[in-house]
């Protein structure tokens, strides 16, 4: 025993690892559904503008899941970031429209007041030691009222074809808010999983007494999280605004599903059952895939919904069953020991 | 075989003919029961029968086998060889799961829901029929709950929540519960640990209740750590050391220093992890410190010297350190050389030079959902931070590397989640990790709870490695062997206070023993009269 010391892992057993089923499982379903619609609705399902468009459409919805992965690492659910949407959108419409703000001063009050919000959330549970569930789901309830308070329940029109523009306008191939989010997305990655903050933040979500015993500033992490999910995914409202051309009081909620949906189908890729960013990311645009596929075939309009929803539980399901010890088909118990981690045997109780 | 029974074991363990009293029936018969875990040997051919009306209890050190015990009465454990059987209702002996279903179990935790009342705690242990969708007849449940809780000597408001009764009443109400569906009187009650929340009168509260079940003709098993209350209760006393039964006495033959000498046995002093030298400067002083169950306690630790805490549960001994570190909120004031201490910042506890060993590692200890590196390194990535908050992965990978070998983590595998090592494992990553940070001063609670043999021998190597490197360590453990084994001092702790300090020469198990237990100095271990 005393013969085998830490060596680091070679490159191939890094790329074996790396590409295994279970660690990229939802690469390996995009390619099964990218072959099946090829081949099923081959006229409309591989036109390129077809893909503009689903990643195009798809762009504000990763954006959000991006945000809500940084305080869901961290251990507090926001069940307030559809609302945070929502406001976001409004917010900005009425300080373009109502106060008659230029552009930039517009969006950067609405991205302040959505890190004012997840702040608020943050003191609530960090200080008032309210639950998460409670907090932002109360939070959400009086987003949703100062939604309809700013807007009277109407929409908030005439935003201005500049303003417009931000949503609309394309780089290449796509439009703005796909390289924002995707700048946001590599910005989200970098600091959880390559900085100090990042792991304080894993520690907090993984066990917050034994972080706090470690060092970690639990409660910083908490409002930290909150309020850069809070400014996230109040940009994600501006942007919303934007595309739509209004500032319409009832599009935010439904970001609250697919961004948690996302977030959880993300957590089981890549990194073994660990929240994370491009894992999210990824499990937007397959879902997207699939959705989009089933709806060229001509399945019906319910579909979209169907769908989504299985995927989340047959692929978190499948996460959990693994992880409780039963394996994949229970054959490969039949294979040996050392290629099933080759660790097995050392797993004692003592 | 390896069996150590005392010859003195013959009264009345043979045969139940040999039981004085004629109608004494065996309720509880355990027979050549066995188990083993990785490493070490629980139970070793483990015999005991409890007749109707009596009190045994069963005695031992940390580790000598009584949790075992309990755990395969319960049918937690399944055991490797041996039978347990209890006398059913219909007074054949029943076996196997019927067996463990049969027993009345109270642990340490009560198990009881706080938030409800006496009454719905009594009604949860009732089994649901079909009927129990019927509405609940509040007042006959109500006069019920009286009636049972005032035979247990009980006088309490029984529809208040749980949670605002005092211990002993709690305990009372979780006697009653494990009795509530007893057949008539030959049941058998387990008592794991009771007392340990308990103080000073309210034991005797609880002691009158045990006395009535007996006095009903139910057996009762007892397991404890206070000696007092053993010699107070007990008709018969079980001593289990390493997994063997050393001895089957009747309590009328026991007193104080054979108890002691038949828990701790023949004394092997085994110093080999002891630091020798002189201490050097103090390094933490403690004074008037208090919160949690600490009343009021004050320490020095000096450099290189392993100062051992022992007491009962209860005693402050599991306070002392988080209350030192900054985990629990104090008074008092701690000095790390000479600069006083924040109270309640582990943060600011670590950069002054503490390290703090939780003796919950899934709790309290470590992340178990991360990998070994992220737990290891997570006090201290100052170090690896390059610009913008990167962290190099390579001075990360170098730096886990060198704790892997220096501790010996097995397997050796950085991006391994910690809750799939061993325990033995696990601990070694917490205590790597604490010493990671250079501390001035360790605090380790219960360092090897749940380790196996050869990982003890290994942590004992990084804590006294730790002392020689002038770290001022203090290590507060319900083991008195690993103390004396440890430690150059050793203080004790009792009642919230620290009663009494054993210099380097005064460090043995029986001292450590006899000192928790409030059964002061003067009676040496070296007893004469233990019957062997």
């Amino acid at each position: 025993m005393s013969t085998e010391g830490f060596r680091r892992e070679t490159g191939r057993q890094r790329l074996l690892r790396i590409l295994s089923f279970r660690n990229i499982s939802a690469i390996y379903i995009f390619i099964a559904l990218f072959i099946i619609f090829s081949l099923w609705v081959p006229d409309t399902f591989l036109k390129d503008s077809t893909w503009k468009a689903m990643i195009d459409s798809q762009a504000i919805t990763a954006m959000v899941a991006v945000a809500l992965v940084i305080p869901v690492s961290a251990d507090a659910f926001d069940l307030a970031i559809g609302t945070e949407v929502g406001l976001g959108g409004i917010l900005c419409a009425w300080f373009l429209s109502s106060k008659g703000l230029p552009i930039p001063a517009s969006i950067a009050l609405t991205i302040l007041a959505g890190a004012l919000i997840g702040l608020g959330s943050g003191l609530l549970i960090t200080k008032a030691r309210i639950t998460t569930f409670i907090a932002t789901l109360g939070v959400s309830s009086l987003l949703a009222a100062m939604i309809i308070c700013v807007s009277g329940g109407q929409q908030i029109l005439n935003l201005g074809k500049s303003f417009q523009s931000i949503a609309t306008g394309t780089i290449g191939w796509f439009t703005y808010p796909v390289y924002i989010m995707l700048a946001i997305a590599f910005v989200a990655w970098y600091v959880l999983e390559r900085t100090e903050i990042g792991r304080h933040v894993y520690a907090t979500g993984g066990n917050a007494d034994a972080a706090k015993l470690a060092g970690v500033n639990t409660s910083r992490v908490i409002i930290g999280a909150l309020v850069a999910c809070g400014a996230i995914s109040a940009a994600g409202g501006v942007l919303l605004a934007s595309s739509l051309g209004t500032g319409d009081p009832t599009t935010g909620p439904a970001y609250l599903l697919p961004a948690f949906s996302a977030v959880f189908l993300g957590s089981t890729q890549f990194r073994g059952g660990r929240f994370n960013v491009a894992g999210t990311v990824v499990a937007v645009f397959v879902l997207a895939t699939g959705v989009k596929g089933l709806q060229l075939a001509g399945a019906p309009v319910w579909i979209p919904e169907f769908f989504n929803g299985a995927a989340l539980l047959l692929a978190v399901g499948l996460a959990n069953y693994e992880r409780s010890g039963a394996r994949f088909f229970g054959l490969s118990r039949l294979l040996p020991a050392a290629r099933r981690g080759g660790t097995a045997a050392s797993e004692g109780t003592s | 075989m390896g069996r150590q029974v005392t010859p003195e074991a013959d009264g009345g363990r043979d045969l139940e003919g040999s039981l004085p009293a004629v109608d004494r029936r065996t309720l509880l018969k355990v027979e050549n029961v066995s188990k083993a875990f990785p490493g070490t040997k629980a139970l070793s051919d483990f015999s005991l029968q409890v007749g109707a009306g009596e009190i045994v209890a069963v005695v031992g050190q940390n580790g000598s086998g009584k949790s075992t015990l309990v755990k395969v009465l319960a049918g937690v454990y399944e055991m490797d060889s041996g039978t347990v059987e209890v006398l059913g209702a219909d007074g054949s002996m029943l076996g196997g799961r019927e067996a463990s279903a049969a027993l009345h179990f109270i642990h340490q935790d009560l198990g009881l829901v706080a938030d409800l009342t006496a009454v719905e705690n009594l009604a949860l242990g009732r089994r649901l029929t079909a009927r129990s969708i019927a509405p609940r007849n509040g007042g006959a449940e109500r006069r019920q709950a009286e009636e049972q809780i005032r035979r247990f000597g009980g006088d309490f408001d029984v529809t208040v929540p749980i949670s605002k009764l005092s211990p002993p009443e709690r305990t009372i109400v979780a006697i009653v519960r494990a009795l509530a569906d007893w057949t008539d009187s030959g049941n058998l009650l387990v008592l794991d640990e009771p007392t340990a929340a308990l103080q000073g009168e309210e034991v005797e509260v609880l002691f009158r209740a045990v006395r009535r079940v007996a006095a009903e003709g139910a057996g009762v098993l007892f397991i404890s750590h206070r000696l007092d209350e053993v010699l107070g209760l007990a008709d018969r006393v079980v001593a289990l050391r390493d997994g063997f039964l050393v001895a089957d006495e009747p309590i009328a033959k026991v007193d104080q220093a054979a108890l002691i000498q038949m828990i701790v046995g023949r004394e092997m002093v085994d110093r080999s992890f002891a630091v020798d030298g002189e201490a050097g400067a103090p390094l933490l002083e403690v004074e008037g410190l208090s919160g949690g169950r600490v009343g009021r306690a004050d320490l020095t630790l000096r450099a290189g010297e392993i100062v051992g805490v022992t007491g009962l549960i209860g005693s402050g001994r599991e306070h002392l350190s988080p209350l030192i570190f900054g985990g629990l909120p104090r008074t008092g004031e701690v000095r790390l050389e000479g600069r006083v201490l924040v109270a309640e910042s582990p943060q600011k506890s670590i950069a002054a030079g503490l390290a703090y060993v939780p003796a919950d590692r899934r709790a309290d200890g470590a992340v178990m959902t991360l990998t070994m590196r992220e737990n290891l390194t997570l006090p201290r990535l100052k170090p690896l931070r390059r610009g913008l908050g990167w962290l190099s992965s390579r001075a990360e990978l170098d730096d886990v590397g060198e704790w892997i070998d220096r501790t010996e983590i097995r397997p050796p595998d950085p991006a391994r989640p910690l809750e799939k090592f061993s325990g033995g494992n696990q601990q070694k990553v917490v205590i790597a990790k604490s010493l990671r940070t250079e501390p001035r001063v360790l605090l380790l609670d219960e360092p090897t709870q749940g380790v196996d043999v050869g990982a003890k021998a290994a942590i004992y190597e990084l804590i006294a490695g730790a002392a020689r490197d002038g770290c001022a360590v203090m290590v507060c453990s319900s083991d008195a062997k690993e103390l004396a084994a440890l430690c150059g001092r050793v203080l004790v702790m009792r009642d919230g206070e620290i009663v009494a300090e054993l210099q380097r020469d005064e460090v043995s198990e029986s001292r450590m023993v006899e000192e928790s237990a409030g059964m002061g100095p003067g009676q040496e271990s070296t007893s004469e009269r233990i019957e062997s």
